[in-house]
């Protein structure tokens, strides 16, 4: 079964830019979450990330990023309110406890752990459209250029992951299906086995990165496109790049400065200890709002019919090369 | 007047003298003293047994050895010119291209697309030419379709189209490929080989295909190369070879060269065009119709006198040895009834009945994806089914695709330290091996192996479950391997187990199996005596039936009988 943060090619605006315009754009999210502690502006990034996702197509992403993000978040809050008894407003006294001495649960710990979750959950949602939306083979293209042998390390890596996962589950099954009179089998030995077999599977992959010329000294004719620079407009670009390109490093650039500078300007208002403090200025608010907005970055236009050209289908507008 | 053969292509494709390689910290060699040469355009089959170093001479073709295996290495290797033994398999990329056995590992993108244009971007080729030349052999291949598809989605046989495209993306000279159909049905196992041919006459790429399903391929070859033991045994034409095989290793003789033989007509048949062609000619004096040699009875519409009951047949009534076993029904193994199984959101199996009895031998066919595997792992309780039921009421033994995964000690007897397991070993004919460590048996022991311990504890006193399933049990197995399998499946069957069999392999079903079950899209669409259902057809069907017509003639020593009976 498929995993829901594996990629799928689909023909999407975020699935036809480079990487590097995904990255920028989705990265702008991130540095957002990790930049601020404004709950407004972490839900209105979080909000983004989903919105993105889902107008990417990767609802099944969204949704299990979103499940493990919710769980984190809830393990950091009890861990939070645990381990701090920082803030006004006591809502249980557990007592002593052992290590942790006297517990109070605290609304500002809870609070203060929630953001620390909400930060988590966005970074996640935004991993989880990437893995979904961005051809891992482009990536792994461009890095071939920059760097050989951690390509090469990342290309075995990303293949022997489900090689090993699927070995795992047929090892599972076996072990499952022995006879009551065998020896059972404890995780140690089934551990050995997988890591016996994955061996042999990575001289195997390897074998045939070798086959492929991996080991080849690059050549120069595709390092411009591999690497996804696709800004100065040239021959290359126009048959090769992605005319959304322009559209994510323009949103990632604008979400990116405009964080920076709420930053600058105290559109970062939180304060947790010793009481909740939100900052809701219109300062925040504009940056929120903004934030929120660049989560349509991937909508796709609808194509439209040309009356003048008959002859084109109108499917054939909305198509983006997916291969470069 | 101007020189017409460009140097380039009257150098032979490859070009090996005297070469002796050992593996690193291996006593023996797996290559002695090899030579051959394999002109430009030419097509032929690598045979052998198991072991007898076929891999190793195409892994040496290809530059993966020595450079990437190590070993010590002695002779020339030569590849369209090119030293093989200097250059790296990276170098040779551009003149040979290789298909391993197992799909899964020779892919290392996530794209189809990416995967069939890694060679020209290693090559350094532009954007535009990796273009076009992705496209073109994705259409030669024809999967463009699958371009736009990731690696994880394809079925065998689209994976193992994907790793051809791959291979023949930067317009080798050469193209190597090792039993690259064992994991084939027999529909995609025919057109993969049908579309070597193809390739072979349009583009002119040389071949060397190594194969145990001979008669799957003699008839696409030129020309057979045979290995014994790291050696050439045998190197020559197709017809030549069968008649060499007849004598120094049945094992590697074809269905139909084997039914010619037996019957004592020459000469030894290629492929099953030929053998028709030879018994439709004048030596046997009119025995065969134009329409082949269907029976006087089956031409009058009459039942035929060679089928399910006839004397050929291995019905459920007869045993081993053709003794009557019991005339009453069987008790019953395995029964379903209205079985659905939902994987991934789609439905695997829809609505199947099937009832299999005990000391009943039956094969499971169908192609690639129609729901065996899924079958005998429900009724073995790893999947659950949406609806309906399935029940193996003396139990179940399921031996997977694998039998290496039920492997994880270094002892035998540390697998099976019970009574019962020395029971399971006793069973499977390896109580000797107690004291071996798994990894230093045969290929066939590991298989007897994994059987005792999914045997192991299900078995009262020495009576068996009431069911043993086998999944695909014979890839990569040779002839004689295969035979050995057939009896261990008898012994099962005599023992009281029932026996179900899930495989493509359409000449050992015919040499085990009394009862043909042929699963489509996840239903049973026919089901009867193997000689039934494996005549008649043509993909599911033994070369024999295809040679012969004949209702219910399905191997060599049954078309013998009758050929020799209409001979006379």
């Amino acid at each position: 079964m498929r995993s829901p943060f594996a990629y799928t090619p689909r023909p999407g605006p975020l699935q036809a830019a480079s990487p590097g315009a995904a990255v920028a754009y989705l990265g702008a999210l991130v540095a957002v979450a990790l930049l601020y502690s404004n709950p407004i502006v972490l839900a209105a990034a979080g909000g983004a990330a989903i919105i993105a996702g889902l107008l990417a197509g990767a609802r099944d992403a969204v949704r299990a990023a979103l499940r493990m993000g919710v769980t984190l978040a809830l393990l950091i809050v009890a861990v939070n309110a645990l381990v701090v008894s920082r803030g006004n407003t006591v809502l249980a006294r557990l007592g002593d406890w052992p290590l942790l001495g006297q517990v109070d649960v605290t609304a500002e710990a809870i609070a203060a752990g929630a953001v620390i979750g909400l930060r988590a959950a966005v970074a996640m949602v935004a991993f989880a459209v990437y893995s979904s939306c961005v051809d891992p083979d482009r990536v792994l293209r461009a890095l071939r250029l920059i760097a050989h042998r951690s390509a090469l390390t990342a290309t075995l890596v990303s293949r022997l992951v489900p090689v090993a996962a699927a070995d795992a589950a047929r090892l599972r099954d076996a072990a499952r299906l022995r006879g009551p009179g065998a020896a059972p089998v404890g995780r140690a030995p089934l551990a050995r086995r997988l890591l016996a077999g994955s061996l042999d599977r990575s001289v195997d992959v390897a074998a045939t990165l070798e086959l492929r010329g991996y080991s080849l000294p690059n050549s120069s004719p595709s390092r411009r496109n591999a690497l996804g620079i696709h800004l100065l407009p040239n021959a290359l670009h126009r048959k090769f790049g992605s005319r959304y390109d322009a559209r994510f490093y323009a949103v990632g650039a604008t979400v990116l400065i405009a964080a920076v500078a709420g930053k600058a300007l105290s559109a970062d208002d939180f304060i947790t200890y010793p009481a909740i403090v939100v900052g809701t200025s219109p300062l925040t608010l504009s940056l929120a709002a903004l934030v929120l907005l660049s989560g349509l970055a991937p909508l796709r236009r609808k194509p439209t019919r040309r009356a003048s050209s008959p002859t084109t289908p109108p499917t054939q507008q909305s198509v983006e090369p997916s291969r470069a | 007047m101007p020189e017409l053969a460009t140097p380039s292509r009257t150098t032979p494709a490859l070009h090996i003298e005297g070469l002796t390689y050992a593996y690193p910290d291996s006593s023996g060699q797996a290559l002695r003293d090899v030579s051959l040469s394999l002109g430009a355009g030419e097509f032929a089959v690598l045979a052998g047994r198991s072991a007898s170093g076929k891999s190793t001479l195409l892994r040496t073709a290809c530059g993966l050895v020595p450079h990437f295996h190590g070993g010590e290495i002695s002779g020339t290797v030569s590849v369209a010119g090119i030293d093989a033994i200097e250059s790296g398999p990276g170098e040779l990329a551009s003149v040979v291209g290789y298909v391993a056995q197992d799909p899964e590992t020779q892919v290392v993108s996530t794209t189809v697309a990416a995967e069939i244009e890694l060679p020209l971007e290693m090559r350094g080729d532009s954007p535009t030419s990796r273009a076009r030349a992705v496209e073109e052999v994705a259409l030669a291949l024809a999967i463009p379709h699958l371009l736009d598809r990731t690696v994880d989605t394809l079925s065998g046989g689209e994976l193992q189209r994907v790793a051809l495209a791959a291979a023949l993306v930067t317009r080798p000279r050469l193209v190597l490929l090792d039993e690259p159909t064992s994991q084939l049905d027999p529909v995609a196992g025919d057109e993969l080989i049908w579309l070597l041919r193809r390739l072979n006459e349009e583009w002119g790429v040389a071949i060397l295909l190594a194969e145990h399903r001979l008669e799957r391929c003699l008839a696409a070859a030129d020309r057979v190369i045979a290995m014994t033991t790291g050696a050439i045994a045998f190197d020559g034409q197709r017809r030549d070879f069968l008649t060499w095989a007849q004598d120094a290793d049945t094992a590697l003789e074809t269905p139909a060269a084997r039914l010619f033989s037996l019957a004592g007509i020459e000469p030894l048949p290629v492929g099953v065009r030929d053998a028709r062609r030879t018994l439709v000619g004048p030596q046997l004096g009119g025995v065969a119709s134009g329409g082949g040699l269907r029976s006087p009875e089956a031409a009058e519409g009459k039942a035929p006198t060679l089928l399910a009951n006839g004397p050929f047949s291995r019905s459920s009534a007869q045993g081993k040895e053709g003794a009557p076993r019991r005339q009453d029904p069987p008790a019953v193994a395995l029964s379903s009834q209205d079985l659905w199984v939902e994987l991934a959101a789609h439905d695997v199996l829809r609505g199947v009945d099937l009832a299999v009895g005990r000391s009943e031998r039956v094969a499971l066919m169908g192609r690639n994806g129609a729901g065996k595997s899924t079958l005998l792992r429900t009724a073995a309780g790893l999947v659950e089914p949406v609806r309906g039921k399935i029940e193996t009421p003396g139990g179940i033994a399921l031996l997977t695709q694998n039998p290496s995964d039920y492997l994880v000690r270094e002892r035998v007897g540390d697998e099976l330290p019970s009574d019962a397991g020395a029971a399971a070993l006793r069973v499977v004919g390896l109580e000797h091996a107690v004291d071996a460590d798994p990894r230093d048996l045969s290929g066939g022991e590991r298989q007897r192996l994994a059987l005792a311990i999914a045997l192991a504890g299900r078995m009262e006193g020495d009576e068996l479950p009431s069911l043993v399933a086998l999944d695909e049990p014979t890839r990569g197995m040779d002839r004689a391997r295969k035979n050995d399998l057939v009896d261990l499946i008898d012994d099962l069957a005599a023992c009281g187990a029932g026996v179900l069999v899930a495989t493509h392999d359409v000449e050992f079903a015919a040499a085990f199996a009394e009862r043909v079950i042929l699963l489509g899209n996840g239903d049973v669409i026919a089901d009867g005596p193997a000689a039934e259902m494996l005549s008649g057809g043509w993909y599911f069907a033994t070369e024999v039936s295809r040679v012969l017509d004949l209702p219910g003639i399905i191997t060599p020593e049954q078309g013998a009988v009758v050929l020799t009976e209409e001979g006379e």
